[in-house]
């Protein structure tokens, strides 16, 4: 009778080791599967009972803070639509944007950053708390930034060309974000901000691409300039149009400027001179630059951006060359790009990888990481970018910026105004002060606004006076 | 070392495992902070040392394993309860209380087994009622007929059945054994023991079909079937019998999937519970998500999410049927195999007890018992784990549920009882 019970013994062994194996199977190897399941909302319940790090701007403003509701926590904003365009939101129900979504795992406490003090409290039994984090945007800078614009469509980017710190970024228009977090509301906000035609949910400023027009010479300068085709002395001729593989080139509202030298064709935007020079410098040599200033890269901005474009040269005959040369034809960018390129202008030729968060901290105030700037492109040489800098100031002062202008300040900057078919055209300004010791970039655009001169020159003027504190 | 004090040293790990479980949890409930994890801690202490001593005065000569790996696994249970409801924990400490006073009730009354083998029809006539008990009275909770209402207390009459009917078996299958044995004529070849003494084996079949029928009970009857099977074959060392019951089975079983729906169901939700993941699938689904999330390692006692907002269970029945699910997210694999590999060091020991006994009904008892015990865990893990279609049954000594922790503490005591006979070591 031992047989048989020795038999039956192996069997439940068998049928045990089958519990085991079915077991890990569900346990370790199948686990990340089922966490992804939709069905499966464990992940969301529980990170909506972390206390999530709350984000303060570099002026020490909350931009994002935590409301109790029963055992979960809910975000509030409470500076509503100010902060939507690079803040993003957490909502239950549409996901994370902006900062929430790429900062996530230092604002839920999953970063290994949190290490040793996450392990610890975990022993010691207190809450899971996230990491806060402290932006390197100034609210004020913001707040005037925000005014300037107006209810008009556009951005405006305010950095530090020294560090790539990004002072203000604004778009219009723009969302409340608390509108996505109240159980209530958020279904009716959420359809209602996806069917405005007016796309708010877009941050104008690094989503957005958009032609620079003049602004764009800066950069067809800067390749003349380092390359050595052009001195800002060099004389040319205008005799208010000329043609270039057919296509006939005009100046804008039709002027005629006659004789004159390079930093006059660069303060008073002549088009008939750039169309020369990039024509001169040819295809390649300012697609090379304009690669070298970040068009067609991936955007360096931690949030993601729209990848800013200058056509292949391969494809650019003298016409499509003559009109990039002013920024036109097939030539996009976003406002951030045209900030970044007049950023190596004001730092000696080094642009500086723009970024959003300074610091994060746990909730002791301990700085668990920094970020340090760092360069991301060197397009011209130091002297180059000083030439440049003169021709920017005396834009300011003598050319199509003067609005720009500011007392006791030299401000450096170009102006843009890219024509669109059928419509008003873009107002660009990107511009730098002060001039012998650049504090602050700032790139202004405005839709179907008009002249740059006349309408986007006048924000950039209040956003650097009060970045430096005027 | 002798046997007691094997067995007392063996208990210091439930301790342990008590009074660190209820410290754990009460950290992770700080908020309401009370003298229960000491007061648990104390009763447990109190009832397995009375029970300990109980054995010692009582069957001294008993195996010495099984009783720590109860304590382990019924101290477990009451952490995760503990965990889960302290309402509910606190009851199931009564119902322990009272299991062990059952324990040593039958250890102290069953002196001798052969009083068993010869009210065998006695025995297998209660065990009978009390599933009749069910089928007429009984109210249906989860689309089973299982409970039995006895004034304030609901009661479980097929967990009683189920030590009632394994007594009546092994008692029966002495009588038999000689007849089964010895085949006297045979049907297309294949030996057949006369007719009369297959009727048994048939009728049993029928019941257990019947019992699928009327009380909608999966894994009682299951239970019962294949506690019958192990029997037979220990009995007559004959593989024939059990590959006709297999045949039996499957027989009944697929005419039953094909004619009651609510086999049809389990069997469907099984096979693919993604299909309805928040409704019919909705419970093995949640569980394998708690055992998904619970990983290697687990989430630690009182971590997981296993509580709504609301105060309800997020997988229903956890308590009871589902505690393995609980386990597995809060103590992950580790602590799950844990679990598994307890039952199967009770097993081994309960076939180690069969294996040494001296007599022929001591040995069938000792057999049917530990199989039946080995097979209800084995059907409930397997069950909460997608291996098998879910028989809601409860896991033994851990789940809560007065009419199981009776039940298994008189499975215990029989146990031991039959193993004081042997006198191993």
């Amino acid at each position: 009778m031992d047989k048989p019970i020795r038999r039956l013994f192996w069997l439940f062994v068998l049928l045990f080791v089958a519990l085991v194996v079915q077991l890990t199977y569900v346990q370790v190897f199948d686990a990340s599967d089922l966490k992804a399941k939709p069905t499966n909302t464990r992940a969301v319940e529980q990170e909506m009972k972390v206390e999530r790090g709350v984000i303060v701007s570099a002026d020490g403003v909350e931009l994002a803070v935590n409301r109790e509701e029963g055992q979960y926590y809910l975000r509030e904003y409470p500076q509503r639509g100010l902060t939507s365009p690079w803040l993003g939101y957490n909502s239950l129900r549409y996901g994370r944007a902006g900062a929430e979504r790429v900062y996530n795992e230092e604002l839920s406490g999953k970063s290994g950053l949190l290490g040793i003090t996450g392990y610890w409290d975990e022993l010691i039994g207190k809450t899971h708390r996230g990491a806060d984090l402290k932006l390197t945007v100034n609210v004020a800078l913001q707040k005037v930034a925000a005014e300037a614009l107006g209810e008009r469509k556009g951005a405006v980017v305010a950095l530090d060309p020294r560090t790539g710190a990004v002072l203000a970024m604004v778009s219009y228009p723009r969302y409340d974000p608390n509108g996505l977090i109240d159980p209530n509301t958020m279904g009716t906000v959420w359809s209602e901000i996806n069917s405005d035609p007016d796309a708010p949910l877009l941050n104008r400023a690094a989503q957005g691409r958009y032609p620079p027009g003049s602004v764009f010479k800066t950069i067809v300068a800067a390749a003349a300039l380092d390359t050595g085709v052009v001195t800002p002395d060099s004389r040319f001729v205008d005799t208010g149009s000329v043609t270039a593989g057919g296509f006939v080139v005009d100046n804008y509202g039709d002027s005629v400027y006659g004789e004159h030298d390079f930093t006059k064709a660069f303060a008073s935007s002549i088009n008939t001179t750039f169309a020369k020079v990039g024509v001169e410098l040819g295809a390649d040599v300012l697609a090379k630059y304009a690669a070298d200033f970040g068009f067609g890269k991936d955007s360096p901005w931690p949030l993601g951006g729209a990848t800013s474009v200058f056509p292949d040269a391969g494809g650019m005959d003298k016409a499509h060359t003559a009109q990039a040369s002013y920024g036109q034809g097939q030539v996009l960018a976003s406002p951030l790009q045209i900030a970044l390129a007049v950023a190596a202008v004001a730092n000696q030729g080094r642009i500086m990888k723009p970024y959003l968060v300074a610091q994060v901290l746990d909730y002791h105030k301990k700085v668990l990481d920094e970020t340090d700037p760092s360069v991301w492109l060197q397009p011209i040489s130091s002297r180059t970018a000083d030439t440049l800098k003169d021709l920017m100031v005396e834009a300011v002062a003598n050319g199509t910026g003067t609005r720009a202008a500011l007392s006791g300040v030299q401000v450096a900057g170009k102006t843009g105004t890219a024509e669109v078919a059928d419509d008003e055209p873009h107002a660009w300004f990107a511009g730098f002060a002060p001039a012998q010791d650049p504090q602050v970039v700032v790139a202004v655009l405005v839709e179907n606004a008009g002249a740059g001169g006349s309408v986007a020159a006048p924000i950039a003027r209040q956003v650097i006076s009060a970045a430096l504190g005027l | 070392m002798s046997l007691r004090n094997r067995e007392l040293v063996f208990l210091i790990p439930a301790l342990v495992v008590t009074t660190l479980g209820f410290a754990l949890v009460y950290t992770q409930k700080s908020a309401e902070l009370t003298l229960t994890s000491l007061t648990y801690g104390a009763l447990f202490l109190a009832l397995f040392v009375i029970a300990h001593l109980g054995v010692r005065l009582l069957a001294s000569r008993a195996d010495c394993y099984l009783l720590p790996i109860t304590a382990l696994l019924s101290t477990m249970g009451l952490v995760v309860l503990y965990r889960l409801n302290e309402d509910l924990a606190l009851k199931q400490a009564m119902w322990l209380v009272a299991g062990l006073a059952a324990f040593l009730l039958v250890l102290a009354f069953v002196r001798n087994l052969n009083m068993l083998c010869k009210y065998r029809y006695v025995i297998g006539g209660l065990g009978l009622l009390l599933l009749l008990l069910t089928a007429v009275l009984g109210r249906e909770v989860n689309g089973a007929r299982l409970w039995v209402d006895l004034g304030p207390i609901g009661f479980q009459p097929g967990e009683l059945a189920k030590v009632f009917l394994v007594v009546f078996f092994a008692a029966y299958l002495v009588d038999m054994r000689e007849v089964l044995t010895v085949s006297t004529r045979r049907v297309l070849g294949v030996p057949l023991p006369p007719f009369r003494y297959l009727a048994p084996l048939l009728i049993i079949w029928g019941l257990s079909l019947a019992l699928m029928v009327f009380v909608k009970d999966l894994g009682t009857s299951l239970l019962f079937f294949g506690a019958l099977l192990a029997l037979l074959y220990v009995a007559t060392g004959r593989f024939f019998y059990v590959l006709v019951g297999l045949v039996l089975f499957v027989v009944g079983a697929t005419a039953l999937y094909f004619l009651f729906p609510h086999v049809q169901l389990r069997v469907d939700i099984w096979l693919d519970p993604w299909a309805d993941p928040s409704n019919r699938g909705y419970q093995i689904v949640q569980s394998l998500f708690a055992l998904a999330e619970g990983g290697l390692f687990g989430q630690g006692l009182g971590e997981g999410y296993l509580i709504l907002p609301s105060g309800r269970t997020i997988i229903p029945y956890l308590e009871t049927d589902f505690v393995f699910s609980a386990i597995g997210e809060e103590l992950g694999l580790v602590g799950a195999v844990g679990i598994i590999l307890l039952y199967l060091i009770f097993t081994y020991r309960g076939f180690r007890v069969a294996v040494s006994t001296r007599d022929d009904f001591s040995r069938l008892l000792a057999a049917g018992l530990t199989s039946i015990f080995a097979l209800q865990a084995f059907l409930i893990i397997g069950g909460v784990i997608k291996l098998i279609p879910l028989t809601g049954i409860t896991l033994p000594f851990v789940s809560y549920g007065g009419s199981s922790i009776l039940a298994n503490f008189i499975l215990l005591a029989l146990l031991l009882r039959t193993s004081a006979k042997t006198g191993e070591a």
